[in-house]
């Protein structure tokens, strides 16, 4: 089944055979490298040790957040 | 993790620095300073504080910069509080005291016919000296917390807020719960002198009463502030320990309320010993001269651009008139430091005995005969 | 040695980088090894999808810098606070350098929404370092909030234009219990001197340097900047020499006994 989640702002869809179920997965399917990321789900921020236990649901708004160069 | 903004206590500061005790030992340092170091303090940015420049301006080598001195405080005086001085006076509620401190005219041991103001008679002195022209108001007493608490000042206060624009109390040690009362009635400073900050000439001269407590004594002034008082006056009694420690003591401590409670404002007096009834001067081996006074008193102005400056009536008339051309802010006129003493000058002994008995308008003829104007009352409640 | 403390710990360089505006993270890294620094800052943005590769961080070795995440961004105190949240769950880093910056021209501090999330962030246990206008009121109502520092700007962020806001800098030098780092409008190694012969006790740059012709000279010459005007403030500057006045003596009446 197919899943969309809003990620970023903006509406992603997930299909079938590549729904990512935890975070863990979907940072490796978006090629974000976990350890430097930092992530909130529907408002929540999430803890990066329980990244490969959280689960993933469609409809979610998630932020994916890292550090850049800022002054 | 919390950052802590709990100020450091004036008793750790003092005590690091060795100001609090075994004060001889500065004595050798201040000998060894030399004009350059003099020279260095004076060319240094008048008005800002640092101990290395105190300790400077008040070596015997600074004695022959004076006029320089006096010059430079005098200018930053009137730049930052202008060509002004505020008058007020002392109201003396009560010459009852369980404390024993051997200079002081009310020395629980001294036997004298004690006076203690009713709420009617301390009202009574209080229109004598609305009528001269004062507006600012010291109500002061001796450590007689039965008839003099923080009830019977509340009431006066309620009274006196209508005839005068500052009201402040030089009274025994209170507690951060009364001040704060007080401060809701209407008192708006507080004068609470260390007297001295050497623990041992402080335990020798308060032998008896609360006031022996010298830890209590030195933390007043942070509750004063705590409070939210607008001003909180300091000073030591010069004659009791030598002046120049006393001084550097001193100036640490203002430093250190200035840091704190950047909302308050500091003053400091410099009383200096008079004789006094019961009270002798053969008893107090560092009287200070007069041209030692106006070094103490050029060298705070150069460190401390915003704090003002007391004169008391215990020093006498010719020498008032010099010392407010130095940067005095404030002084008393027309005192009587006995209780009841406007309406009955004979009634008892005074607190100290009063050299310059002009009245407050004479007073500020003076002033303005040097240029200045006499400032009568220096916040207006009425606005707010 | 003359060490720079903040919140407990002690820093050689008093020269902080931030690492915004640079044309490659590998500029940036050498600007910022050649800087001295110590202390940089970082911001927090939204991953972008299509460059996922972009990380700063794996270019930056955490060991051997203090990395001060900033709220640049937040137009309020609510997202201020959300952002030092996310830096702190990330990195496990309670520093933040605090940044509430809703006018998006000048990008000057809100005092109001900075005061508010600063008194927040302070009880949920951050470090937190505040970016503000020279406002020596400000200064003191957030050290009595518990600020580690207070960050007083010189001139508005990316102006380079130097010390504008001498005056109030001067003021907030004198009355300060905590550290003073003047941050943003410093262009030139000059201003940087200025502030720390004022008594700064460090200074925070990133446009001048990110946008040189040659950043890496550029913070090369900061960086001795900062080391100069460190050591002239030691040195202890004297005041412009006052000319004696001729005026009838004060003291002469002293000679009179």
């Amino acid at each position: 089944m197919d899943s969309v989640i809003v990620l970023n702002g903006k509406e992603r869809r997930f299909f079938a055979e590549n729904v990512p179920n935890t975070l863990s997965s979907l940072l490796t399917q978006l090629d974000v490298l976990e350890t430097t990321a930092v992530v909130e789900i529907d408002g929540r921020l999430v803890h990066p040790k329980d990244f490969s236990e959280t689960l993933i649901r469609d409809g979610q708004r998630i932020e994916l957040v890292r550090f850049m160069g800022g002054g | 993790m919390n950052i802590t903004s709990n100020p450091p206590s004036p008793a750790l500061l003092l005590r690091e620095m060795g100001l609090d005790r075994d004060v001889n030992r500065w004595r050798d340092r201040l000998k060894g300073i030399g004009p350059t170091e003099v020279e260095r303090a004076l060319d240094s940015t008048p008005g800002f504080y640092h101990f290395e420049k105190l300790l400077a301006l008040i070596s015997p080598t600074a004695e022959s910069y004076l006029e320089p001195m006096a010059r430079m405080a005098r200018d930053l005086t009137i730049r930052r509080f202008g060509r002004t001085i505020r008058l007020y006076a002392p109201l003396y509620l009560s010459s009852f005291c369980v404390n024993r401190c051997l200079y002081c005219g009310f020395n629980a041991d001294t036997p004298f016919k004690r006076v203690r103001l009713s709420l009617r008679d301390a009202l009574a002195e209080g229109l004598i000296l609305n009528q001269s022209g004062i507006r600012d108001l010291l109500l002061v007493s001796g450590e007689d917390r039965a008839h003099v608490s923080v009830k019977f000042i509340e009431e006066l206060c309620a009274h006196l807020r209508n005839h005068f624009c500052f009201v402040s109390i030089e009274v025994h040690r209170m507690n951060l719960k009364e001040y704060a009362r007080l401060f809701e009635a209407g008192v708006e400073g507080v004068a609470l002198y260390q007297e001295t900050y050497d623990r041992d000439v402080y335990a020798k001269y308060h032998r008896q009463g609360p006031k022996a407590d010298y830890d209590k004594r030195l933390s007043g002034p942070d509750d004063i502030a705590q409070a939210g008082m607008r001003e909180v006056g300091l000073g030591v009694l010069l004659g009791l320990s030598d002046w120049r420690t006393e001084t550097l003591a001193l100036a640490e401590h203002v430093h250190h309320l200035i840091k704190s409670y950047w909302r308050t404002h500091v003053s400091i007096s410099f009383p200096r010993l008079r004789p006094a009834h019961g009270v002798s001067k053969s008893q107090f081996p560092h009287l200070v001269l007069d041209k030692e006074l106006v070094q103490m008193i050029l060298a705070l102005r150069l460190c401390f651009a915003d704090v003002g400056l007391v004169l008391s009536t215990r020093e006498p008339a010719h020498l008032r008139d010099h010392l407010i051309r130095l940067g005095i802010t404030r002084m008393s006129a027309g005192s009587r430091t006995n209780p009841g003493g406007y309406q009955y000058p004979q009634q008892g002994p005074g607190q100290f005995q009063v050299d310059d008995d002009r009245s407050a308008k004479e007073i500020a003829d003076m002033v303005r005969c040097h240029g200045l104007d006499p400032v009568w009352k220096d916040w207006d409640k009425a606005f707010l | 040695m003359d060490m720079l403390t903040l919140a407990g710990r002690t820093f050689r360089s008093r020269l902080l980088l931030g690492t915004g505006k640079f044309d490659s993270n590998e500029t940036m890294t050498r600007a910022l090894d050649a800087s001295g620094a110590e202390i940089i800052t970082v911001a927090l943005r939204r991953v972008d999808l299509d460059n996922p590769q972009d990380d700063l961080l794996s270019s930056i070795d955490q060991k051997s810098y203090l990395l001060l995440p900033n709220t640049s961004g937040a137009r309020d105190a609510e997202e201020a606070i959300r952002l030092s949240r996310m830096a702190r769950i990330a990195t496990g880093i309670e520093w933040v350098k605090l940044e509430v910056t809703p006018d998006p021209y000048y990008l000057l501090p809100d005092p109001v929404e900075t005061l508010k999330a600063a008194k927040i962030l302070v009880d949920e246990g951050f470090v937190v370092l505040p970016y503000i206008n020279a406002d020596p009121i400000l200064s003191l109502k957030l050290q009595d909030a518990g600020t580690a520092t207070v960050m007083p700007l010189g001139s508005p962020i990316g102006s380079n234009q130097g010390l504008h806001t001498r005056a109030s800098l001067r003021i907030i030098l004198e009355q300060a219990r905590v550290p003073v780092i003047v941050d943003a409008g410093l262009g030139l190694p000059s201003h940087a001197s200025e502030a720390m012969e004022m008594g700064a006790d460090a200074v925070l740059v990133n446009t001048a340097i990110a946008t040189a012709k040659d950043p890496l000279g550029m913070a090369r010459a900061f960086k001795h900047g900062v080391i100069a005007g460190r050591l002239a403030f030691l040195g202890g500057p004297r005041a412009p020499h006052l000319q004696a006045s001729s005026s009838s003596p004060l003291t002469g009446f002293l000679r009179e006994e």
